[in-house]
């Protein structure tokens, strides 16, 4: 909406203005960068507890006291995680309770489709990519693959941060479930991110929205048309003008 | 009557003499060897022969002719000179030593002059340690294996536990108790440890050192990892490969690899089981019998609960029936999350495949 720019004088050709539509807000970038260097921190002082028998881990972990250092920054960033979730938990319910949650990044029928769609666009069957919004259906498995996987690192991390106190309530098996957990789901999350978020990010092409909170105008063209009709009220493709998106 | 018994006296003797040049006939050389026994056993072989010492006891000098003649030096033809280097003769040298202790620990030198290698052993053990601080009662090869009775120290097997058990008495009543030494002693087990299997037998060192408690894994699973040895007891071998994954197991592989001279306080074997006196897991007494496991657990984690003891699955395989809630947890990171990470891959691949076919064909049409 107030991405559009007016059409100006034609200015020196050696000038390009470059048009951008917004589309993270100041505090979803900051949840961006937060989340990204708490889990960072996580899988640096992790690792080597995890791999703690591997060499490579004990040439890091060289002293008794420098396990217990990496322990606690571990336990810190677990910290700095933990009262990101409880933000975003608590803003989204806000946004609910004020009527103000878009829901744009709930899982839809249409993301059904679209994927269906983009299955057949990946086995040569049809050469038409999908329509997305603002949010398409690969990063919607992004974000609710992380969501779980981190609702699992937090809450099992909890248990074994205090397992006396965990199993005056709970059974005792919960401790070596966590473990296995903790342990697992750190590396499952680890595969994701570099596989499928840095690809979709960085390879497919370089996405840095998430910092800038601006998508530029040929990128939200191809990659989300129906979010830049939605904004500026022009079609995405302007050339076909017949088209009924 | 008289003249009946004195025939009857010397056809004896004359049997007797010649059974004694038959033996004569078959071990020469044993017998030649004690020829000097006999000698000396003219005097020592009566009971009253004995001595007092400066420091005022009485040292006896009987050596009993059954005693010796059962020895194994005997019975190798190793005479009294062997080891009684100074006395060639009688009148014998003036005795130098104070007290009895004083003279064994001089004579039992004798014993080196043969068994150098078992002698040099000794002298790294926590036994010389204790003498070199002083201790003159810190036992010396003669203390274990005896002087003139010297037999096979290990026959029967539980004869070393008995030997060690003669001054480590309190450790020796646990042990006898224990699934190990109740096999030893009341079945003559050939495969229970005696003493000397864990400590070892001459350069017996310290067991509350760091070393020892970091190596005592490896100790018992030297057995207990050993799957034909467990099968004749019905013990399952893999409680040694199971403890090395479990928590304590791990912190006890990186403190051996990287920090074997730090004291680490993450469990060994003997925290739980007990050191002397192990019972068998399914015995009420034991450390870790359902009655007593909680205990045995607060002994390092004061505060817990007695749902502790549940997590506890350290010899344990991840079983439906015994952890049903961690068997699903590790279904699901072997069948679902699997599954899901391959697809992601496998979508990934496809996206590139066709973006690469699709630049490819963009850059041929131009």
């Amino acid at each position: 909406m107030t991405a559009s720019l007016p059409s100006t004088t034609p200015v020196e050709k050696s000038v390009s203005t470059i048009r951008t539509v917004p589309r993270f807000s100041v505090g979803q970038r900051w949840e961006h960068s937060i989340v990204l260097i708490s889990i960072v921190l996580l899988l640096l002082t992790g690792l080597p507890q995890k791999y703690r028998a591997t060499t490579w881990s004990q040439q890091i972990l060289t002293t008794p006291d420098r396990l217990y250092a990496i322990q606690n920054i571990h336990r810190i960033a677990a910290v700095v995680l933990t009262l990101l979730v409880l933000y975003h938990l608590g803003h989204t319910l806000y946004l609910l309770s004020k009527r103000h949650l878009s829901g744009n990044m709930l899982p839809s029928l249409q993301d059904i489709r679209d994927a269906f769609q983009m299955g057949r666009y990946l086995l040569f069957l049809t050469n038409r990519k999908p329509k997305f919004g603002k949010y398409n259906f690969e990063q919607k498995f992004t974000y609710w693959f992380l969501f779980f996987s981190i609702g699992i690192m937090v809450v099992s991390g909890f248990i074994l941060w205090f397992p006396i106190a965990i199993t005056r309530i709970l059974p005792g098996e919960i401790i070596p479930s966590a473990k296995l957990a903790h342990s697992t789901e750190a590396i499952v999350t680890l595969v994701f991110i570099v596989i499928w978020h840095f690809y979709h990010v960085h390879l497919e092409r370089l996405n840095l929205s998430i910092f800038t909170g601006w998508l530029n105008e040929k990128d939200a063209r191809t990659y989300h048309p129906l979010e830049f009709e939605r904004l500026t009220g022009e079609p995405s493709e302007p050339r076909q003008t017949g088209d009924d998106h | 009557m008289a003249k009946h018994k004195a025939r009857y006296t010397l056809l004896l003797l004359i049997v007797a003499g010649l059974l004694v040049f038959a033996a004569g006939l078959k071990e020469s050389t044993p017998a030649r060897a004690q020829e000097t026994s006999q000698y000396c056993l003219g005097c020592h072989g009566k009971p009253e022969t004995s001595m007092t010492l400066p420091g005022g006891e009485t040292l006896s000098l009987y050596i009993s002719p059954e005693m010796l003649q059962n020895s194994v030096h005997a019975q190798a033809g190793i005479e009294c000179s062997a080891c009684h280097t100074d006395i060639k003769s009688y009148p014998h040298p003036e005795n130098k030593y104070a007290t009895k202790r004083e003279l064994s620990r001089a004579y039992y030198m004798a014993c080196r002059s043969c068994h150098s290698v078992n002698y040099e052993k000794t002298l790294d053990s926590m036994h010389a340690k204790a003498a070199e601080q002083g201790n003159l009662n810190a036992p010396i090869c003669t203390d274990c294996h005896g002087a003139h009775d010297v037999q096979k120290p290990d026959e029967p097997r539980a004869r070393v536990s008995t030997t060690c058990g003669r001054c480590h008495t309190q450790i020796y009543s646990q042990y006898k108790d224990s699934v190990h030494g109740g096999a030893l002693i009341k079945e003559d087990n050939p495969d229970v440890p005696v003493c000397t299997d864990c400590h070892g037998v001459h350069n017996i060192h310290d067991p509350r050192t760091e070393q020892f408690r970091i190596e005592e894994p490896d100790l018992c699973a030297g057995c207990h990892a050993n799957a034909e040895l467990m099968s004749k007891y019905n013990l399952p071998s893999n409680v040694y490969d199971l403890y090395k994954l479990s928590w304590h197991g791990v912190d006890v592989s990186v403190y051996k690899a990287r920090w074997p001279t730090i004291w680490h306080d993450s469990a060994v074997c003997s925290d739980c089981h007990g050191v002397h006196n192990i019972r068998k897991t399914s015995d009420p007494a034991s450390s870790v019998s359902s009655q007593n496991l909680l205990g045995t657990c607060q002994k390092c984690h004061p505060s817990a609960g007695p749902n502790w003891v549940g997590a506890w699955t350290g010899h344990h395989e991840v079983s439906l029936s015994r952890t049903p809630f961690l068997f699903y947890t590790q279904a699901f990171y072997t069948s679902f999350t699997p599954f899901v990470l391959w697809l992601s891959i496998l979508y990934v691949v496809l996206q590139i495949v066709r973006s690469v076919v699709d630049r490819v064909r963009g850059s041929l049409s131009k």
